[in-house]
């Protein structure tokens, strides 16, 4: 146990101190910074825009080209109202004169209008949020179903009314809102497979530099193998714990900092108010998902006698955890976080961390199949702990040539 | 205090790489394991320093079956290797933490053999930034910093040079004089028979000859006379294929009969222009080659 803590000491901060981790720790909390203040920031940027637009009293201009007749009477209104932010100038000369005042830069954007229910649009560059084709699809529909309405016998108010119809509902979730969970969800579930490949895989690649370097000889003789590998597991678990709680540590405090500026996203909000429950879940599911993948990668590093053999010898871990994921992934995504592959996850210690954690913040999940799941897991680390301890104990000794399946399975058995 | 290996046996697999090795290791005496490569020598450290277990028979100290809590092990790997992105006297420390220090002890300790080696002022470099010689240096540390009971030495000379090797020298020296249990293990055999008072051999994972070194030197018969002269040609001709003259200038005659040493040393020194002579022992490297030249 004293070996354990001491191992445990200076895996941890050799960690800590390594500049690559506290580059990116610094990174990711300034990156989570940057997104929470921008809503301020920007705020700040069109509120200065706006004052500059009003002082200067002018608004973007919009070139209109209606038929003449009637039907260009008829809708002059329709796009004044519709677009009451731009500074609506009625062009003759239909759709060229619209494009030349466009590509001159004389009006922002513009519309020629054909027909009561088709129009061309012509702007210089199309904007990702531009929404005035559907503005325009809105008024004109309006417009023509109101005359439709009015044309067939109903006065312009009973037309209106029935055009302004809109139907009332209420939602009732009496188990989980995968709509409002999703987003949160993929978000821990993403932390989880992050942290759990990046600290597993440099769980291996310690073991291997040890190896390498030829360390391993003298720390084989001063330490024991089980708190070897327990300590720099351990320490691995503890730095991604860290990290992790500096990461969602600083986005809360951020959050609140700026909690009015995000009142209206809801997906944000609802990010930043997740049941304390749900946190404690993954807690519980990080540690133990680390602990079985980090005793696998841990063994496995330790049959390697090379660093370059690292890539190679963890693939297959690699893969079990990455189909893990996608299996994850692509339930949350089908909406049905309960199928048969999920449940089946659920209580597979390799694949619960993820799936049973999903299940949980997704659906409503029985209390006993959260706690089988749990024992499961738990009797699983401990057995990968010991499998992987007995494999390091051998693996460490052996240089040259890879231990076979056979070299390892009697390493099982002898004491 | 007294090792010993009583009829150790173990296999890896189907290889059956110690049958039977036995042998005692005195505190105050150093003692020299030696045998070629693959004879067995660094299993059976590893057995000493428990690292696994053997398969059969007993490591026994002062009597009693060897556990980690009785005994402390200093360790110099043939294979030399520490962290080398991390800094001297840190990773200094932390091995001799490992090995039971409490921290401020094993600081301290660690600060004392820097400057007792010379090398103070690499305490705060990394390993790296250092010479083969004194990364060697730092290695003996973590062998010594916690003043082991028991120190293993494997090659610890290879890579020095005479300097340094004179300063490891009197380490060693200090170690035996201290009274401690110290092993060496090495395939340079004038460093054996400077230091070791007893050797083992292994040999296809057997000890095929163990015992006191001068003792075991005496066994030998004492049929050889090594001669110095400025003049061997009367000799060469006069004993014919009895004598050889070695690269020295020496020439070595062999008796046919041990008892007629005192004779044919009188005989020497009445008839011929000598400036010496002295009856030849066995070298260790002679005995190494008897005795583990062919694979068991």
């Amino acid at each position: 146990m004293k070996q354990f803590g001491k191992i445990f000491q200076f895996e941890l901060r050799g960690i800590l101190k390594n500049k690559v981790f506290l580059g990116v720790t610094l990174f990711l909390v300034v990156a989570i910074g940057v997104v929470m203040f921008l809503p301020n920031l920007s705020a700040l940027f069109q509120t200065g825009g706006e004052e500059e637009q009003t002082s200067a009293g002018e608004l973007p201009v919009l070139a209109l080209s209606l038929p003449e007749g009637e039907l260009g009477d008829r809708l002059t209104p329709v796009f004044a109202a519709a677009f009451a932010d731009y500074a609506v100038t009625p062009l003759p000369g239909g759709a060229r004169a619209v494009e030349q005042a466009v590509a001159k830069g004389e009006a922002d954007c513009g519309f020629a209008v054909q027909t009561d229910r088709s129009y061309t649009y012509y702007v210089t560059d199309l904007a990702l949020t531009d929404d005035n084709p559907d503005r325009a699809d809105a008024a004109l529909e309006e417009a023509y179903r109101l005359t439709a309405l009015t044309q067939s016998g109903l006065s312009p108010e009973q037309a209106a009314d029935i055009l302004a119809a809109r139907a009332e509902h209420t939602v009732v979730t009496l188990g989980k809102d995968q709509m409002q969970n999703f987003f949160y969800t993929y978000l821990m579930i993403f932390a989880l497979y992050m942290v759990i490949l990046l600290y597993g895989q440099m769980v291996a690649t310690n073991v291997a530099v040890e190896k390498s370097s030829r360390a391993m000889e003298v720390l084989i003789t001063s330490a024991k193998p089980v708190a070897m590998m327990f300590g720099k597991v351990f320490a691995s678990c503890t730095a991604g714990l860290i990290q992790l709680a500096a990461v969602f540590g600083s986005a809360m405090l951020f959050y609140q900092l700026n909690e009015s500026a995000w009142a209206g996203n809801g997906l944000v909000a609802a990010f930043f108010h997740i049941p304390v429950g749900l946190f404690v879940y993954l807690l519980v599911f990080f540690l133990f998902g680390f602990l079985i993948y980090a005793f696998l990668y841990g063994a496995i590093g330790s049959t390697a006698s090379k660093l370059e053999d690292i890539n190679t010898s963890v693939m297959p871990v690699t893969f079990l955890f990455i189909i893990a994921f996608f299996v994850v992934v692509f339930s949350m995504t089908s909406g049905n976080v309960d199928n048969l592959l999920m449940k089946i996850c659920s209580f597979v210690p390799f694949t619960s961390p993820m799936a049973m954690f999903t299940r949980i913040c997704m659906s409503a999940v029985p209390w006993y199949e959260i706690a089988l799941s749990l024992a499961l897991l738990a009797v699983g680390v401990a057995a990968v702990g010991w499998v992987s301890a007995k494999i390091y104990r051998v693996g460490v000794l052996l240089y040259g040539t890879k231990p076979t399946l056979r070299t390892l399975a009697a390493a099982l058995k002898r004491k | 205090m007294k090792l010993e290996l009583c009829d150790v046996e173990k296999s890896f697999g189907d290889k059956r790489v110690l049958q039977g090795v036995s042998f005692t290791v005195q505190s105050g005496r150093a003692f020299g394991l030696l045998g070629r490569n693959g004879a067995g020598k660094t299993t059976c450290i590893r057995i000493l320093m428990q690292v696994f277990g053997a398969d059969g028979g007993q490591v026994l100290l002062n009597g009693e079956p060897l556990s980690r809590s009785r005994a402390t092990f200093g360790y110099l790997p043939e294979e030399r290797g520490l962290y080398p992105k991390k800094r001297v006297a840190e990773q200094l420390a932390y091995f001799a933490e490992l090995k039971g220090l409490p921290h401020k002890a094993a600081v301290a300790a660690v600060a004392n053999w820097l400057a007792r080696l010379g090398m103070s002022d690499a305490a705060n470099k990394r390993l790296d930034t250092l010479s083969k010689g004194n990364q060697q240096k730092v290695q003996l540390v973590t062998a010594l910093a916690h003043n082991p009971d028991v120190v293993i030495l494997d090659e610890p000379f290879s890579g020095l040079d005479p300097v340094n090797a004179l300063l490891l020298k009197e380490v060693v020296q200090e170690q035996i004089a201290q009274d401690k249990l110290v092993l060496f293990s090495s395939h340079q055999m004038n460093t054996i028979e400077e230091f070791c008072d007893s050797i083992a051999i292994l040999n296809g994972g057997r000890a095929v000859l163990c015992g006191d070194l001068r003792e075991i030197k005496r066994g030998y018969p004492r049929d050889r006379l090594a001669v110095t002269t400025e003049d061997p040609a009367p000799l060469l001709r006069d004993f014919g294929d009895a004598a050889t003259k070695t690269r020295r200038g020496e020439v070595i005659l062999r008796l046919d009969d041990p008892g007629e040493k005192q004779a044919v040393m009188r005989r020497l020194a009445e008839q011929y222009d000598i400036d010496g002579v002295r009856v030849l022992e066995p070298t260790l490297s002679d005995i190494f080659v008897e005795y583990a030249g062919e694979e068991a």
